[in-house]
């Protein structure tokens, strides 16, 4: 999903070799269907949090909604994670994980 | 997830405000509602609040009691203030958009107190006669206004 970054760039984080494996397999963000958040909502929180257009957070919402989950947003741990918190703020169902 | 349908508008955009079409029985109903949240939410200890607070790492409880740790006591706080908002506005003629942000964090906080509460699931329908008939009318209210703030608020993003 995600293109891998060169050696250069991992090492200009200067991070330790736990984050280089991370870099290396970025995170995913999941937002997980449930029976109580309305598809409005949801769409309108995909575009409010990271700029999507109507037609692409309806997108990812039917997927939420009709295969139970979809991947929201990708990258490096600490941007996955804000993106979580800004998830849950909103009170949607998020997770993360290593892409593999 | 849940698809509603439209009745009259609660909420009407206009210019970079929005006006509340709310009757004083619905205002303080949800003055009310909103007080209890806050209540509940800075009392923080009902197992029904748990679908406000996710589990961000399921495979990694180490990382997840991490980020539980850091982030739980901000979502607390922005919760309890956002009801503090809604309590403050219930009687407006018009909320700011950050007025209006808080009025939809509160809505769907209880919504999810609420829907945790009573177990529901998307293939429930409504029975008038069942005991928790009340509460499930409620979560619809709570349901349609939330629909509402989510037309007016649309049009801060330029798609409506």
């Amino acid at each position: 999903m995600s293109p891998t970054p060169s050696p250069l760039e991992v090492d200009e984080t200067g991070l330790g070799h736990d984050e280089v494996v991370d870099a290396d397999r970025p995170w995913i963000v999941l937002v997980w269907n449930d029976p109580i958040n309305l598809m409005s909502y949801v769409s309108h929180v995909f575009q409010k949090l990271f700029g999507y257009s109507k037609a692409k957070a309806d997108r990812l919402m039917l997927d939420v909604h009709e295969k139970g989950r979809a991947v929201v947003s990708n990258g490096a741990r600490e941007n996955a994670e804000m993106d979580v918190f800004r998830l849950h703020e909103h009170g949607l169902w998020a997770t993360m994980q290593r892409d593999d | 997830m849940i698809l509603r349908r439209r009745r009259p508008h609660a909420f009407e955009h206009d210019g970079d405000r929005t006006a509340i079409r709310l009757g004083d029985d619905e205002r303080s109903m949800l003055a009310n509602l909103a007080g209890q949240f806050r209540a509940v939410v800075a009392d923080d200890a009902d197992p029904d609040l748990r679908r406000l607070y996710p589990t961000a790492y399921p495979a990694d409880p180490e990382r997840d009691a991490d980020y539980s740790e850091l982030v739980h006591d901000d979502l607390v706080r922005t919760r309890v203030a956002a009801a503090d908002t809604v309590v403050a506005t219930a009687s407006a003629v018009s909320l700011d958009a950050d007025q209006l942000a808080a009025w939809m964090q509160v809505l769907n906080g209880l919504r999810l107190l609420l829907g945790t509460r009573l177990d529901v699931s998307e293939e429930d329908e409504f029975d008038p006669e069942a005991d928790d008939a009340p509460t499930r009318a409620l979560l619809s209210w709570l349901g349609f206004l939330l629909e509402e703030a989510v037309v007016a608020a649309s049009a801060d993003l330029g798609d409506a």
